[in-house]
């Protein structure tokens, strides 16, 4: 069976949206931040609404457009794990106007919450493969929820291994989930950085030296893949060589974007709106866009 | 399937029966300015209405998407307010050339599929089109005849007008139109054999009189194909000056970039204007990267968009409705025409055997 990317149980625009107009956001407010690096910061939210807190639910891979009122929306991706109900998480990277202004807000802030939006990592239809998650920098973000997700249901995937890799030390994400995942005995971390320190014991180099340290079945594993663009390049170059099948290698892009509904025309990649019918794409998938040159 | 009702409309009567028809909305027509230019407006009167007219460069689907309007304002302060609605007054747009008529379908299909825009589909429900067969090309740059989008329509219009001379006939679409019509029904006479005869003549006249000619087909073929090499779209987008007209003067656009604008009372207005795939920004992200660095990337997505398969089958078009607008706003000649004229004069060289380039 072909391999592709999976549709989401709830999307916004499609099967709800509560205001009546799918362009005005729901209030949310900030529970609690957490610094991750030194420009990256998780933000905690809950809805103000509880009823709609209630019916909200999000699957791994989907993302939400947040509005910094007075600044403006962008695009950010869920971080927390879908099991959980009371809250969720985004983990946001100081780079433009909006994620700069989101930084500056504090604890009982209000952000505006449009979604969940997109599509997700196909965790239901790889159930029984070993699971190959590739990350680098912040593009373990929209790949936490689905690494929760798998961790949560153990038994139902094969091996598990995450390769991570950052700038620094400094620049590793979510590093209270790094301890506690190292010390499972039923996953594999390995980290790496471009540059190390004295205190690093991990690997020092790009995320693909990483690829080298393990042995995978190609036929029986799936990678999920996120991060910047030339290192998706290279982890599917060196996965392809591996063995990997085109179906198999699973990553998130990313673009531009402003509606979040596939009307702005922003993130389109040849015909296909990043928003609506992405993020998530198999390698193959990709291969049908030739804006990608792949 | 077809349910058009076909009737006549005297032209001593034309006053009294838009006067009627204005009655329940507003109308918006083609307006002569002060200066000579005509441009689609309110009018107040009937009376202002211009019927021999060229193109209105400022494409009316400015009336269902405009060039700038407000989605929602907010107040910040301790908790945040959130103000909506949307304004769509009743309105008839009088006048209105079938390519634009055709682009507003495009826009429909677009709009509402998947997911519905409530903003146009509230002014498009408000909204009856009674469109006006073009007895000649309009202006030289017209090439409706090539994109299956004039200069009559067989559907898609609320109602049509034809000029024939002392008398309109006056095609009406769907229950949409016909409600419009109502208050002036009584002016409304049935359309005899030699009103259609007529009709017809006007019909073949127009049709022969086209100078432009676009090769979508052809356009289509090599774009869905990606036989056209990256050097190729360069060499054609050299001349662009990266103004964004051409997509901002095309009836069929719909991109639209988001703004926050704060107002003196301190309160917040979301807002969208359109925007234009020619623009370097249109792409570019927070960090710096931009997946369409150069403008020869960025006319290959507007005619991606325009003339290609997938977005054929999505769209249930190719996204040109040959207007013309974009052949006589460019000031480098990169209008629909010329950029696939140019394409078919660059094209053959690649697609001959080796041998025989390297002789060459």
């Amino acid at each position: 069976m072909v391999l592709t990317a999976a549709k989401p149980r709830k999307m916004w625009g499609v099967t709800d949206q509560p205001s009546g107009n799918l362009y005005v956001p729901m209030i949310a407010v900030i529970e609690d931040i957490i610094d991750e690096t030194p420009d990256t910061k998780t933000f905690r939210l809950a809805f103000e609404d509880k009823n709609y807190a209630k019916s909200f639910s999000f699957e791994p891979g989907q993302f939400v457009e947040v509005t910094v009122f007075g600044a403006g929306e962008a695009p950010i991706g869920f971080a927390s794990s879908p099991l959980e109900k009371s809250f969720f998480e985004l983990t946001v990277v100081a780079r433009g106007k909006v994620t700069q202004a989101m930084h500056k807000l504090k604890k009982g802030g209000q952000v505006g919450i449009r979604g969940p939006l997109g599509n997700c990592w196909p965790l239901e239809e790889i159930k029984g493969n070993d699971i190959l998650v590739v990350s680098g920098g912040c593009g373990l973000a929209p790949l936490r929820p689905a690494i929760l997700q798998i961790l949560a249901n153990r038994e139902e995937y094969g091996e598990f291994w995450l390769l991570y890799g950052a700038r620094t030390p400094a620049d590793l994400d979510f590093k209270y989930d790094l301890e506690k995942w190292k010390q499972r005995e039923d996953m594999h971390l390995l980290q790496t950085v471009d540059i190390g320190c004295d205190e690093w014991d991990c690997d020092v180099g790009v995320v693909t030296v990483l690829l080298d340290k393990i042995k995978v079945n190609a036929k029986k594993t799936v990678a999920l893949t996120c991060g910047p663009p030339i290192m998706i390049k290279f982890v599917t170059i060196s996965l392809l060589r591996t063995g990997f099948s085109e179906d198999r290698i699973v990553t998130s892009l990313e673009r531009y974007m402003k509606c979040g509904v596939g009307k702005c025309g922003h993130c389109c990649v040849n015909h296909v709106y990043l928003c609506t019918e992405g993020p998530v794409f198999t390698y193959q998938q990709m291969r049908s866009l030739p804006e990608l040159k792949l | 399937m077809k349910t058009t009702d076909a009737l006549i409309l005297k032209k001593s009567d034309a006053l009294m029966f838009f006067a009627s028809v204005a009655s329940k909305m507003r109308l918006i027509a083609p307006k002569r300015f002060f200066g000579g230019d005509v441009m689609f407006d309110v009018i107040e009167s009937p009376k202002d209405i211009v019927w021999e007219y060229g193109h209105d460069i400022y494409p009316p689907k400015r009336f269902l998407l405009p060039h700038y309007e407000d989605m929602f304002r907010y107040k910040t302060g301790k908790s945040v307010e959130v103000e909506g609605g949307i304004e769509a007054p009743m309105q008839a747009i009088v006048g209105i050339r079938s390519c634009d008529v055709t682009a507003i379908r495009f826009q429909e299909r677009f709009f509402s599929n998947p997911i519905v825009d409530p903003y146009y589909k509230a002014r498009l429900d408000n909204t009856v089109l009674f469109s006006l067969v073009c007895g000649k090309p309009p202006r030289k740059e017209c090439f409706c005849m090539c994109c299956d989008a004039g200069p009559y329509l067989d559907a898609g219009f609320d109602v049509q007008l034809t000029d024939l001379g002392d008398r309109f006939l006056v095609e009406i679409g769907n229950d949409k139109g016909r409600e419009a019509c109502a208050p002036g029904a009584y002016m409304l006479g049935k359309a005899q054999p030699k009103d259609f005869a007529e009709r017809k003549q006007i019909e073949l006249q127009a049709d022969s009189l086209f100078e432009t000619q676009a090769y979508i087909a052809k356009a289509i073929n090599y774009i869905s194909n990606n036989d056209v090499p990256e050097e190729v779209w360069e060499e054609i987008a050299e001349t662009c000056f990266r103004c964004g007209a051409c997509t901002n003067l095309c009836p069929v656009c719909t991109c639209y970039t988001v703004d926050e604008i704060k107002l003196a009372d301190g309160s917040y207005v979301r807002s969208r204007s359109w925007d234009s795939c020619q623009f370097a920004g249109f792409t570019r992200e927070a960090s710096g990267y931009n997946p369409r660095p150069t403008p020869g990337s960025r006319i290959l997505r507007r005619f991606y968009h325009k003339a290609s398969y997938p977005y054929i089958v999505r769209d249930g078009r190719h996204g040109c409705v040959g207007c013309g607008r974009c052949v006589f706003t460019c000031l480098a000649d990169l209008g629909v025409p010329t950029v696939i004229k140019r394409l078919r004069r660059a094209m053959p060289k690649y697609f001959e055997p080796q041998e025989k380039a390297a002789e060459v």
